[in-house]
């Protein structure tokens, strides 16, 4: 039964506790299997996630820190997945972060069950996956990243980012441009032009 | 300072306490509250009646004996709350704190925390504000704004108030109100961007997420637009689709261009709209809408149209009938008869490119006006010479100007001292060539297919979007662009040889010389060698020069007559000083030329002009007092600025003064003027009703029940311990700390912090932006912020440092109380793991960082209280240790360091998103060079040396050098 667990290692574990979900229903992008673990669902060789109801935490406010000490030691990566499905969250919500904090947990929310399905797929899918695409790395081309400098100053859209471009010719000749020359530019006019002189000065 | 002034000043000060008072825009606030500062300064033998600004500039110790001294200053919130939280100034030692924009504040601004932490009995609070309009944009803001001001009365100074009004119209200025007709093409511009608006809020109506009853075209035409649709949308924004969203921008640029339609000239316009299409066009809704097609054809029309070389005008789509029906508009305007007379040709293709180059219509009111004003003028000199008029004084004979903005201002000034139709053909000039540079990149795009490991910086290339195929596609079109890239390069070629045959009389011309070193643009450059070409030595080479130009460009007689007079040495002369003067940095607002010289130029007419000045709304400065012009012509009616002139009328009553609006008739420009003074009365009548019903609490003041500021934190914690823990056990543990990152004071957190009673600490911290015990620390994301931060990959490598230095790394995710609590809506979380969504970064950050604690808040409040509890059972934190994490170098921290207070935010983020910009280096940067200005122009060699290494110094540096794409 190797393949067995080869397929099981491609799979979410779903502990038997789990049955009736209704969450089980939006995990579609992965497999997944009902097995015998201390977690509600096993996403990966060292992680793992437990499944909170608000609601539910609200009628037994222990119920999480027990399923904690449960897991003990034996996981890296400890999720609370925590389905926000009351009204008035900022108290119950208090609880479960602190516990989670305290415990070495990390928490997540999600607001639906589709949502909820979507961060457990998701963990799954990632397990193996590089950190570049929240490394900001993403676009290298010359004009994202002209973008993405020049948008930081305050009232600078990316129309102005094609006009400041297309007067100047380069960023170092925008840096360098007078109050005159920028407030010169059809719609960098107004108060845009205080803004760009402002921050102009590094110190 | 007029008579209403002394009652505003007067009922303030019968509170002690102080009050709250609003009044209409352009009742000169500055002057109401520089008065009242004076008559509040203890001591009246001040060595200098200056007030000064505390800036972050100031060393602390500096700061430290500035507030012993006992005169006023201007400080921002931010400095204060720090210096209070520091205790380098006690509450005690201020007697009197003046709010000029209470309209922009809330419970938990950084303006309250200090109005809070500096509340002791004896201090008196003047808020004022002049923005009635956003004193109404909330339920009870009035109400509430009083109450964080701990101010009880409230004082409403509306224009239609009996004394201000009986002041303001007991001797009015004389009025003069002139319309004039927009063109044919500006009205069909204006209705297509109305319809396509129109398009817009249906569309937006569908969306079933806003009210209807707000959406109509007229309330699109002002900025609280916006704000009416964001304050719908604001609590569900992240649930709402992209193309709601898109549609609220979409709105926004609508109502920009038709804005800039009565602001710009129709080349700008066009250019303008080129640009739009260029960045906008994949997202956006609007440009795709029928009517947007109008308009891109209407401003194209305004600028050039195609004629078959044998003549017959092009035909395409409601092309034809439009054109002709122009013609006729047209035939009264002689001057665009003439430039219309220059034109390119393509061989082979027969299309004839030919200049409209539409001029403003205001700009030929302009000039009359002011041909009438001299008219005028010159006939009181006459008979004031025979009857001896007594108010000879008081006429200082200045004529204002006022438009909207600066780049108005330069062209105004242009069209007077020349011509303009030169003005037009600058513009058309600029436009052309920034269009035959696209060419030589696509030519050259051609040649070099694709660098395959290509950064695309240094090629400068752009994807051709699809917009652009699909125009590609369109047969005229392409004859189109061809016709411009022609005309576009003979202009290019022209201004090449200018450029060659310019070069030899500079030696000669000093003048030029000194304008160039002012840094002028190249285009000012060239006019100026144009106009000063009665230099011996330069005149050939200039007339040559002017031959070229003539033989492709049909020259204006008016600017020839111009050059014949401009041999006169003197009005010559007298240009010279005022067009120096118009190229120093240090007066950007007075525009000024002199009579003389207006005679000498452009002027066909050979009328005699007024020296006229220019001035920007936009650049807010105390125009009339300074120049106590006796003429105003009003070119962007603004409401503000007519009280400003009734004002000014009122305090000056001997003086003359005559008012000129210039409006285009059935414009959205009068709508709007006169719909904005309809607004501001509506607000009035509000905040009086509302005034008439406000509940003030007695102890509102914060100062009758004894509740000294010192001994405020710790009641209020100890309130809190009855409440949380039961029998109110005494608390014996000291006030919880928190270390607060100095640039958190731009948020509330810390305010929100300080009401829980906890101790705020200011430092300024290298990792995390609260430190809660020496174990915890906490880098706080509101939910913008969040999105942002993972684009940028900022977040990715805070948290890193986080995880580095601390046990208990946490990220707090920030939600804001009247948003929705949460990312997205089910509908929108779609079928697939996609790397985009928010829910795949999260995962990611947690996966790479299983160490990293998340807490999710629901709002300030909520914040405040999880961190109290999480710093229950833990240390209080350490500051000294604390602002030495993560500094790269053990020495490189001085204690009491104040740049690093006020580093400007904005611009070292600018910096830090700059190629070959690092964590590590980005310090060093700043230290080497004072401003970006400053870092643009440092080479190779001295970048890698600050940045420690070629790579990132080169990386930086072609980056910084490297060619926009120029894009059609």
């Amino acid at each position: 039964s190797t393949s067995l667990a080869t397929q099981n290692r491609n799979a979410i574990l779903v502990s038997h506790r789990q049955k009736g979900n209704p969450l089980l229903k939006h995990i579609r992008n992965v497999r997944w299997t009902f097995a015998d673990i201390v977690c509600d669902y096993l996403l990966g060789q060292s992680s793992c996630a437990l499944y909170l109801s608000l609601r539910y935490h609200l009628l037994h406010p222990d119920y999480l820190y027990f399923r904690i000490r449960e897991l003990q030691k034996n996981f890296k990566l400890r999720i609370v997945l925590c389905h926000v499905d009351v009204e008035d969250v900022t108290k119950p919500l208090l609880e479960v972060t602190k516990t989670a904090l305290l415990h070495d947990c990390t928490l997540l929310c999600a607001w639906s069950l589709e949502e909820c399905g979507r961060y457990l797929e998701t963990i799954k899918v990632y397990e193996n996956k590089p950190a570049d695409i929240i490394q900001g790395q993403m676009d290298t081309d010359y004009l994202s990243r002209l973008n993405h400098s020049l948008t930081t100053v305050r009232h600078v859209n990316k129309t102005d980012v094609v006009t400041l471009g297309t007067t100047f010719g380069s960023l170092s000749h925008i840096m360098d441009a007078s109050m005159e020359d920028l407030a010169r530019c059809p719609g960098i006019g107004e108060r845009k032009v205080l803004f760009s002189i402002q921050s102009k000065t590094l110190a | 300072m007029v008579q209403f002034h002394e009652l505003i000043i007067g009922d303030l000060l019968d509170d002690p306490n102080g009050g709250l008072v609003v009044l209409s825009s352009g009742l000169s606030l500055p002057k109401l509250i520089s008065s009242l500062v004076l008559l509040h300064s203890s001591s009246p033998i001040l060595p200098s009646r200056t007030v000064s600004e505390l800036s972050a500039d100031l060393p602390a110790h500096n700061r430290l004996s500035l507030y012993a001294s006992n005169s006023a200053f201007f400080v921002t919130p931010r400095i204060l709350t720090v210096d209070l939280l520091s205790r380098r100034l006690s509450p005690s030692l201020v007697s009197a704190l003046v709010v000029p924009s209470a309209h922009s504040l809330s419970e938990s601004s950084p303006d309250a925390f200090a109005v809070r932490l500096l509340l002791h009995r004896a201090l008196s609070i003047f808020a004022f504000s002049d923005r009635p309009h956003s004193m109404v944009s909330a339920f009870a803001k009035a109400e509430r704004t009083m109450k964080c001001l701990y101010v009880k009365k409230l004082h409403l100074w509306p224009r239609f108030h009996v004394n201000v009004a009986d002041e303001l119209e007991r001797d009015p200025p004389v009025v003069v109100d002139v319309r004039v007709p927009m063109t044919r093409a500006m009205v069909g511009i204006q209705k297509a961007v109305l319809e396509v608006m129109d398009a817009c809020l249906k569309e937006m109506r569908k969306t079933n997420k806003v009210d209807v009853e707000d959406l109509t075209v007229e309330n699109g035409l002002f900025k609280s637009f916006d704000e009416i649709v964001r304050h719908q949308l604001d609590p569900i924004w992240h649930t709402l689709g992209k193309k709601t969203k898109q549609l609220v921008s979409d709105l926004k640029t609508l109502r920009k261009l038709l804005d800039y339609l009565v602001r710009y000239d129709a080349v700008t316009y066009l250019k303008y709209l080129d640009t739009l299409r260029v960045s906008e066009s994949f997202r956006s809704v609007w440009i795709f809408a029928e009517s947007s097609y109008k308009i891109f054809e209407y401003a194209k029309k305004r600028v050039y149209r195609f004629v078959r070389s044998d003549g017959v005008k092009l035909v395409h789509g409601q092309g034809k009938s439009v054109t002709g029906k122009k013609r006729k508009s047209k035939g009264g305007d002689k001057n665009e008869e003439e430039a219309g007379g220059a034109s390119s040709s393509i061989a082979g293709s027969g299309l004839v490119l030919e200049e409209v180059l539409e001029e403003a219509p205001k700009w030929k009111l302009l000039r009359e006006i002011l041909e009438e004003i001299e008219e005028e003028r010159q006939k009181q000199a006459l008979s004031r010479e025979e009857l001896l008029v007594e108010g000879e004084a008081d006429d200082s004979g200045i004529v204002l100007v006022a438009c909207k903005d600066e780049h108005s201002c330069m062209q105004l000034e242009e069209c007077i001292l020349n011509s303009p139709q030169k003005v037009m053909r600058e513009e058309w000039e600029k436009y052309l060539l920034s269009k035959v540079e696209l060419r030589d990149i696509q030519t050259r795009y051609k040649k070099k297919p694709k660098d395959p490991k290509g950064f695309g910086i240094l090629d400068g290339v752009v994807p051709i979007t699809p917009a652009q195929n699909t125009e590609a596609s369109n047969c005229i079109n392409k004859l189109e662009r061809d016709a411009l890239m022609a005309a576009a390069s003979e202009i290019r070629n022209q201004a090449k040889k200018d450029h060659i045959v310019g070069e030899d009389p500079q030696p000669h011309d000093g003048i030029v010389g000194h304008r160039k070193g002012k840094g002028k643009g190249k285009v000012r450059n060239k006019k100026g060698v144009a106009n000063f070409q009665r230099h011996p030595g330069s005149e050939n080479n200039n007339h040559i020069k002017e031959a070229a130009r003539d033989a492709k460009v049909e020259i204006s007689n008016s600017e020839n007559d111009g050059e014949k007079d401009e041999s006169n040495p003197v009005a010559a002369g007298g240009f010279c000083e005022a067009a120096s003067h118009t190229a120093s940095v240090d007066e950007p607002i007075l525009r000024k030329h002199t009579t003389e010289e207006s005679n000498s130029t452009g002027s066909r007419t050979a009328k005699p002009l007024p020296p006229v000045h220019f001035y920007a709304l936009e650049s807010d400065q105390p125009i009339l007092d300074i120049l106590k012009p006796s003429v105003i012509i009003v070119y962007h009616p603004d409401m503000t600025f007519v009280r400003e002139i009734e004002v000014y009328k009122a305090e000056n009553p001997s003086k003359k003064l005559k008012v000129y609006f210039l409006f285009y008739e059935d414009s959205t420009e009068v709508q709007k003027f006169e719909a904005s003074i309809r607004r501001e009365n509506g607000a009035f009548e509000s905040l009086i009703r509302q005034k008439s019903m406000m509940i003030i609490p007695v102890d509102q003041d914060g100062r009758c029940l004894g509740l000294n500021s010192s001994v405020e934190p710790q009641a209020s914690s100890s309130q809190n311990s009855i409440t949380r823990k039961a029998g109110g056990r005494k608390e014996i543990e000291k006030e919880m700390q928190v270390i607060v990152d100095m640039r958190e004071f731009m948020s509330s957190l810390p305010n929100v912090l300080h009401q829980k009673g906890m101790r705020i600490i200011p430092v300024t911290l290298e990792v995390g932006d609260y430190i809660l015990s020496p174990l915890i620390c906490v880098e706080r994301k509101s939910i913008q912020d969040l999105f942002m931060s993972f684009t940028s990959g900022r977040l990715y490598h805070q948290v890193e440092t986080m995880v580095r230095y601390y046990r208990i790394p946490v990220l707090l995710i920030e939600f804001s109380q009247d948003k929705s609590f949460s990312f997205q809506s089910a509908s929108d979380i779609g079928d697939d793991v996609t790397p985009n969504s928010i829910i795949s970064k999260l995962s990611l950050l947690a996966l790479h960082f299983p160490r990293l604690r998340i807490i999710w808040s629901r709002s300030l409040h909520a914040t405040a209280e999880i961190f109290a509890t999480l710093k229950a059972n833990q240390d209080e934190p350490d500051d000294t240790k604390a602002i030495r994490v993560g500094v790269p170098s053990e020495d490189g921290i001085v204690e009491d360091d104040v740049r690093a207070e006020n580093y400007n935010t904005s611009a070292i983020e600018f910096l830090r998103r700059l190629p070959g910009v690092t964590d590590s280096n980005y310090r060093a940067i700043m230290e080497g060079c004072n401003s970006l200005a400053e870092l643009a122009l440092l080479s190779v060699e001295r970048l890698a040396e600050l940045m420690g290494g070629q790579k990132g110094a080169r990386t930086l540096r072609e980056f910084l050098d490297a060619k926009y794409p120029t894009l059609l």
